[in-house]
């Protein structure tokens, strides 16, 4: 199988407002295969928000590749292609949303790549379904919760018929319950409609919930695996800034007490298990 | 705060709710030439009659659309005004030292002042029955061929969309500056109109550093999306004109034909 996302010696240079050239991605080296789960984390500037827009040829490498279903951002005959395979979802709710109406931002995307009415009629309908969203089908976006929006946010990738979503931090402006919405609505596009998702997150809770975990520091990949492999490793998880889940944090502990316990313990129920 | 209506749409499934949006935009143009068609007592009185038979199909309050006058009343009072008192004729009513107030004049007031009344309330029947998303699609569909003429049709209509989106975005940005900066000790009352100006200066800097923001982080998500300009973009929401498009049309034109006939036929054919 061919992967949907191939990332080969990455590198991204740019230059701040006091021309200092910063290096804010090096060596990034990935695959994802189509249908996968996978979670990227990082602390703050850890370079996971600048690697989201190179997935989406929103920026380019300054070296080494990277290549969408076999199209390689660089070309520009491939961006239009690119953009409608992956969609993206990004932080803020409120400044992706492009029109005064729910239905009519969903439309915009196909309207922008000049698909004919009845079919983006279509499609908004079938994408404001999957998401849950048809009720809210003629409401002004400001009069939605933060959760609702970003599911239209969603829904608009859909109707541009994305087969892979990137999403930039999605959560992090939510509250607990627009978090779960989302984290539950990904889950279910991935495993009904096979949509590959690129989940970007500083919440190691969501995290767990992927197939597969990237784990970014300062600008590299620093180790990728499993969520029970990934989060087994507590103490470099915090020589990062990230706090590893509560489970895997006090069998870490127990472990370094003595206490002999299985590998790869990351939820409360392993946890329960490994000790009753 | 959350609440906001823009424009002063007032929703609503009659006939004239249901019409196209670009024509209304034109049938309220051609209305408003036969205003300017209109020169006799009868002329005003069919306009009248014409306004008052629209308000009532179209459902809405009629005081509504009358306090969409107000705005310009002193104008209108104005006009009234002088045209009355230094209005030239031969057939004075009134006179006190170089006042004089005459019939021709006071006729003049009358006319123009009920031709400002009547333009007001035929555009504003437009905005009540017409929200601003649909107005703008008229729009647009309207000025498309401009484009080769360099009218930037599409642009206008995405900025207009852009600003409808972003207006209570803004507005309830604007409100929690305002509490910030109140919490922080800022007096936004008192004080003379140069005082009161500077006291806005700590709401409008970070209103518009974070309207900058999100006009960053929108070009980007547009990107995202594929956005490119106008060219090869389709729209969901098709015009598409009806039956009721025609009569409103029809309409139009009788009431043209009307006031032209009132104005010169008759002084044709006496």
């Amino acid at each position: 199988m061919e992967p949907v996302i191939e990332v080969k010696g990455l590198k991204h240079i740019y230059t701040d407002s006091d021309n200092n050239r910063i290096t804010a991605l090096e060596q990034i080296d990935m695959q994802i295969m189509p249908g996968e789960f996978v979670a990227v984390i990082g602390s703050n500037g850890s370079g996971k928000s600048t690697l989201a827009r190179h997935l989406n040829a929103l920026l380019l490498p300054t070296e080494g590749s990277v290549k969408i279903n076999g199209m390689d951002t660089m070309e520009e005959d491939n961006l239009w292609m690119i953009r409608q395979q992956i969609g993206m979802v990004f932080q803020n709710p409120d400044n992706q949303i492009v029109a005064a109406i729910v239905e009519e931002d969903v439309a915009f995307g196909p309207e922008n790549i000049g698909v004919p009415a009845d079919e983006i009629r279509k499609r908004v309908d079938e994408a404001l379904r999957i998401v849950d969203m048809e009720a809210y089908r003629t409401h002004a976006p400001h009069l939605l919760s933060g959760g609702q929006k970003q599911r239209v946010a969603i829904a608009g990738t859909l109707a541009l018929g994305s087969e892979c979503i990137v999403l930039d931090e999605p959560t992090a402006m939510l509250d607990p319950r627009g978090r779960r919405e989302i984290l539950a609505t990904m889950k279910r596009l991935n495993k009904e409609k096979n949509i590959t998702v690129v989940y970007i997150t500083h919440f190691m809770t969501e995290a767990m919930e992927a197939d597969r975990v990237v784990v970014m520091n300062k600008g590299k990949i620093v180790f990728q695996g499993t969520p029970a492999e990934v989060f087994s490793r507590v103490d470099e998880l915090e020589k990062m800034g990230l706090e590893a889940p509560m489970a895997s944090k006090f069998a870490f502990e127990l472990k370094k007490s003595g206490a002999k316990l299985p590998k790869g313990i990351i939820t409360n129920e392993d946890l329960a298990e490994a000790l009753c | 705060m959350l609440d906001i209506t823009l424009g002063q749409y007032y929703p609503g499934n009659s006939f004239i709710h249901r019409l196209d949006p670009r024509t209304k935009i034109l049938t309220t143009l051609l209305l408003i030439i036969a205003v300017f068609l209109a020169n006799t007592a009868i002329g005003y009185g069919i306009l009248c009659a014409m306004v008052v038979l629209i308000i009532a199909v179209s459902g809405i309050p009629f005081m509504m659309v009358l306090k969409s006058v107000k705005p310009l009343l002193l104008i209108i009072v104005m006009t009234l005004l002088l045209h009355t008192l230094l209005g030239q004729g031969e057939h004075v009513l009134y006179q006190w030292k170089i006042f004089k107030v005459t019939e021709e004049g006071l006729q003049m007031g009358v006319k123009m002042s009920m031709r400002l009344i009547l333009l007001l309330m035929i555009s504003s029947i437009l905005t009540f029955t017409t929200s601003p998303i649909v107005l703008t699609d008229g729009i647009e569909s309207l000025l498309r061929p401009f484009r080769v003429i360099g009218v930037p049709a599409h642009e206008l209509a995405m900025m207009m969309t852009i600003a409808l989106r972003f207006i209570p975005t803004l507005m309830e940005e604007t409100d929690r500056i305002i509490k910030a900066q109140t919490a922080r000790g800022a007096d936004f009352s008192g004080g003379n109109l140069l005082a009161r100006a500077k006291n806005m200066l700590p709401i409008l800097v970070p209103l518009f550093i974070s309207a900058f923001r999100r006009a960053d982080d929108l070009a980007v998500a547009m990107e995202a999306r594929c956005y490119r300009g106008g060219d090869g973009r389709t729209r969901m929401h098709q015009l598409a004109y009806r039956s009721g498009d025609f009569i409103a049309f029809v309409f139009a034109f009788v009431m043209i034909g009307l006031l032209a006939f009132l104005r010169w036929g008759l002084a044709l054919h006496p």
